[in-house]
């Protein structure tokens, strides 16, 4: 929806919507220090005068930038100097109003439902209310920036790692602080305001500055993203609950990455990759010390590890052997049929339809923790005063894969092989033409892939201490498949983003559990019609989807060269 | 021996038929928009609901007898699943698929899953809620219909329960019915051009869009006949009940060589006797009924190696 607003009318009333909206910024700032409710069983408390909760010291933020955004103009532009034209004020302070707009409804609509009742909203909550939509409906009567040139301007590195490790402390931050919620209206406005706030630097260019400040000092991002991931575990104090959510995460988001590969690089679509990391973590727990195992085999694990991502990619080899010459369609088909073959046997090894390998449906429970080089995973401990539990031990173990991964998928991606994986996906075709061993390469996307979901799974066996077949049905092959096209297929980054969504918020949404997956069909068709590209859009992808759209072409274009200038041109793949 | 073989044959003609009635609908969409339409099944399921529906709203009625049963309680029950499922199809393909038309073919088949896990909890979230209606979180009793249900017919030592010959019935009028309508009717033949060259039909003036229409909707009526046919079989409907079934249906179209529909019949019911067959004469543990369903995609997968193009072959279409 966009209303449409003359820029003659914008002119003429830009003093009066300043002034609106400023007042709007401030009512907003001053009601934090009023009671938002009623009661105590909303939003974590918000029911003091004086005394802000948490949430709401967060929540100022944003109103705090649309006053800024709003007030500093006013000293003109002479004094401003270059940065009249390197921030976008208005247009900011626009997208800040709506966000918190929106941050300020969610939070209200929680305390009403929470408490049962619009009455339970007290003086405060009002004020937002009022301050919002005062800062809404003006803001859009303000002139339209030009774009911001934030992300051209010049800067030191010092600045540049500066800005990197800023931001990872911010995402930390924010991370602990939304896991930390207990209630889920609570963490719903958290979340709002979070989405807000990354439009609003995005507006204001800082997003693009950071994106080139990281092309820029590759490491640095890296080093500075494991770090914040390794930190995590820190700010949880030993609190079980949100590291088994953190290290359930990080297995969905390997196998997700695996999946990456095959869909995200070479186009192959595959509905049955659940059944590799059932693979790897059947064969885990086969070897394991369990007292149900069923063979009498028992090698350490570095050495189980192995054998799952082999066996894993045996299947893997065994399926897309036969399958990988028929179109594209059809291997759909094919691999989610090969999905139910691998849930179905798996059910059936039971000893009475068939040899006993993995007690049917029952599954192999009590899968011991693992031992590595004497250390036991179960066990908890303290490091730097933290306490450190079971679950943490995973998360680190997990982060080590995941690191493993986007080395392997990065290295790739800028290789011979990636190169031809990106052109069967483009043009399959033309690629063999071309002298691309395209058969052979397909096989190594869905063995390799495979591989990686094998050793996903052989940790979930151990993390989640029972493997059973009705673990590895088809909707989780559906779930991986979404966070990958939700993320941004081909993207790290965007698939990282979209299975931490699509575990974390069912965790943290559960009086929404039964309508769970009436709403992740109802993503999935909408995301395809507008947003194909996903999250975080790999470029070449976004041109693919909006082919038709000769504008965007040329914004990518445009935003490719002015990239790529900046960064050094010696600077081939991607090293750690 | 003997006997035991020609008990199987039947029973996997009835199965067989079934999934024929439903690999139509993935055949005749497949054949002109090259859309693997995976929310089918769900399609087959929402039959058999609306079918469910149309007995509920006659007011459950338990006591007709044959003739009222089969002249008029068991027509109007097809045509209200029919109604239904014709009528979920064409939203789907107005809503979901038809803005997707252009766009790469990853994205409509990644919409379809969202569409088919979409109507799956639809409808089990939402069947109950009608007043009166029981909750569809478990599976519903099918109402049965007097001179069906329940009645076997002898021939030999081969025992025919009356669902599983109605299955069959159904299916060889809806061949039928399918070969004339797609061979003399002006709208089938602009069907079979628009599968042979979508732009030359439309440069010939087929409507291609009212095309598309017409096959959803021939498929989505097949498949709704299905959906009762299911329902008089096994005695109940299921929310889930489409996902493997419009799985083995796809592996029937593609057995039969998908775009072709008389392939698509063809592979349903051989699907359906190397089913039955597999359960009966596969020797030791792997014979039994667990294995059923590995058996059928054991198929899908030797018959995608050795001949892509199906038993009665199809254009392969290779849009790269």
């Amino acid at each position: 929806m966009r209303v449409i607003i003359s820029d003659e009318t914008k002119v003429r009333f830009r003093y009066p919507a300043r002034a609106v909206g400023i007042v709007g910024a401030v009512l907003m700032i001053v009601s934090i220090f009023l009671p938002w409710s009623y009661g105590s069983g909303a939003l974590d408390d918000v029911g003091f005068y004086g005394a802000p909760s948490p949430l709401q010291f967060a929540f100022v933020v944003l109103p705090v930038l649309i006053l800024l955004l709003l007030a500093i103009p006013l000293v003109g532009k002479q004094r401003l100097g270059q940065w009249a034209k390197t921030v976008a004020w208005n247009t900011s302070a626009k997208t800040a109003s709506l966000a918190t707009l929106a941050t300020v409804l969610i939070g209200l609509a929680a305390i009403a439902i929470e408490l049962k009742g619009l009455v339970n909203i007290d003086v405060g909550g009002f004020t937002a209310l009022v301050g919002a939509l005062l800062a809404a409906v003006a803001t859009p009567f303000l002139p339209d920036s030009p774009e911001p040139t934030l992300a051209r301007v010049k800067s030191p590195t010092w600045l540049q790692i500066l800005g990197i490790v800023l931001m990872m402390a911010g995402v930390l931050f924010a991370a602990a602080f939304a896991l930390n919620q207990t209630d889920a209206g609570a963490f719903l406005t958290f979340v709002a305001f979070l989405v807000g706030v990354v439009l609003v630097l995005r507006q204001l260019g800082v997003m693009a500055w950071i994106g080139i400040a990281g092309a820029n000092n590759n490491r640095v991002l890296v080093l500075a993203a494991f770090a914040t991931a390794f930190a995590f575990p820190f700010t949880q104090n030993g609190s079980d609950a949100n590291m088994s959510i953190a290290s359930q995460v990080l297995i969905f988001a390997a196998a997700a990455l695996g999946l990456n590969i095959v869909v995200g690089l070479v186009g192959l679509l595959d509905l049955g990759y659940i059944a590799f990391l059932g693979a790897g973590a059947f064969t885990a727990a086969i070897l394991s010390e369990s007292a149900f195992s069923t063979l009498d085999f028992h090698p350490p694990f570095i050495v189980v590890v192995l054998i799952s991502g082999t066996v894993a990619s045996l299947l893997g080899l065994l399926i897309g052997a036969p399958t990988l010459r028929v179109s594209g369609d059809y291997l759909a088909i094919v691999t989610l049929a090969f999905g139910e073959i691998f849930r179905i046997t798996m059910n059936n090894l039971d000893g009475n339809d068939g040899p006993n390998l993995t007690n049917g449906s029952n599954g192999i429970p009590g899968i011991p923790d693992l031992e590595f080089l004497g250390f036991n995973f179960g066990d908890a401990h303290v490091i730097f005063g933290v306490d450190i539990g079971r679950f943490a031990n995973y998360y680190w173990l997990m982060l080590l894969v995941i690191a493993l991964i986007i080395v392997v998928f990065m290295n790739l991606n800028y290789s011979r092989i990636g190169r031809g994986w990106v052109a069967i996906r483009e043009d399959e075709l033309a690629a063999e033409a071309m002298g691309v061993n395209t058969f052979a390469l397909k096989l190594l996307a869905f063995a390799g892939g495979a591989f990686l979901a094998g050793v996903a799974g052989a940790v979930k066996a151990h993390h989640d201490v029972s493997v059973t077949p009705d673990q590895y049905v088809f909707l989780e092959s559906a779930f991986l498949l979404a966070a990958v096209v939700l993320g941004g297929m081909g993207t790290v980054v965007g698939v990282l983003i979209g299975a931490t969504i699509l575990k974390l918020l069912p965790e943290k949404l559960r009086f929404f559990s039964d309508y769970r997956l009436l709403l992740f069909g109802l993503l999935m068709v909408v995301m395809m019609q507008f947003r194909p590209e996903g999250i975080v859009a790999d470029e070449r992808r976004q041109m693919e989807f909006h082919d038709e759209d000769e504008e965007l072409a040329e914004e990518i274009e445009e935003e490719l060269i002015s990239h790529h200038a900046h960064l050094n041109p010696e600077r081939r793949g991607f090293d750690l | 021996m003997l006997d035991l073989f020609f008990q199987q044959l039947i029973n996997g003609l009835s199965l067989g038929a079934l999934y024929a009635l439903i690999a139509v609908g993935y055949t005749v969409v497949y054949g002109i928009v090259q859309l693997i339409n995976f929310a089918h099944g769900e399609i087959f399921m929402v039959g058999a609901f609306g079918a469910f529906a149309t007995w509920m709203l006659l007011g459950q009625p338990t006591d007709w007898g044959v003739s009222a049963s089969l002249l008029i309680l068991l027509p109007l029950m097809l045509l209200g699943g029919i109604v239904v499922s014709v009528t979920v199809a064409l939203l789907t393909e107005r809503f979901a698929y038809r803005p997707l038309r252009n766009a790469p073919r990853l994205a409509p088949l990644i919409t379809a899953i969202g569409v088919s896990v979409f109507l799956q909890e639809f409808v089990r979230l939402f069947y109950g809620r009608i007043p009166g209606f029981p909750d569809a979180k478990s599976a519903i009793p099918f109402p049965s219909v007097a001179g069906i249900s329940g009645e076997i017919v002898r021939i030999g030592s081969v025992t025919i329960q009356m669902p599983a010959l109605f299955t069959i019935v159904a299916l060889a009028i809806s061949t039928l019915f399918l070969w004339f309508f797609v061979n003399r009717s002006k709208t089938g033949r602009a069907m079979v051009a628009t599968s042979q060259d979508p732009d030359t039909a439309r440069l010939m003036g087929i409507n291609v869009d009212k095309v598309i229409v017409a096959a959803f909707a021939v498929g989505a009526g097949l498949a709704a006949i299905a959906g009762v046919a299911h329902g008089l079989n096994y005695g109940n409907i299921d929310f889930r009940m489409g996902f493997l079934a419009g799985l083995k249906a796809f592996t029937a179209a593609v057995l039969g060589g998908i775009g072709n529909i008389n392939g698509a019949v063809v592979g349903g019911l051989v699907l359906g006797v190397v089913e039955a067959m597999a359960t009966t004469f596969i020797p030791g543990q792997f014979g039994s009924s667990a294995w059923k369903d590995v058996w059928a995609f054991a198929l899908l997968i030797l018959v995608l190696v050795f001949r892509p193009q199906g038993l009665l072959g199809a254009k392969v279409v290779d849009r790269a």
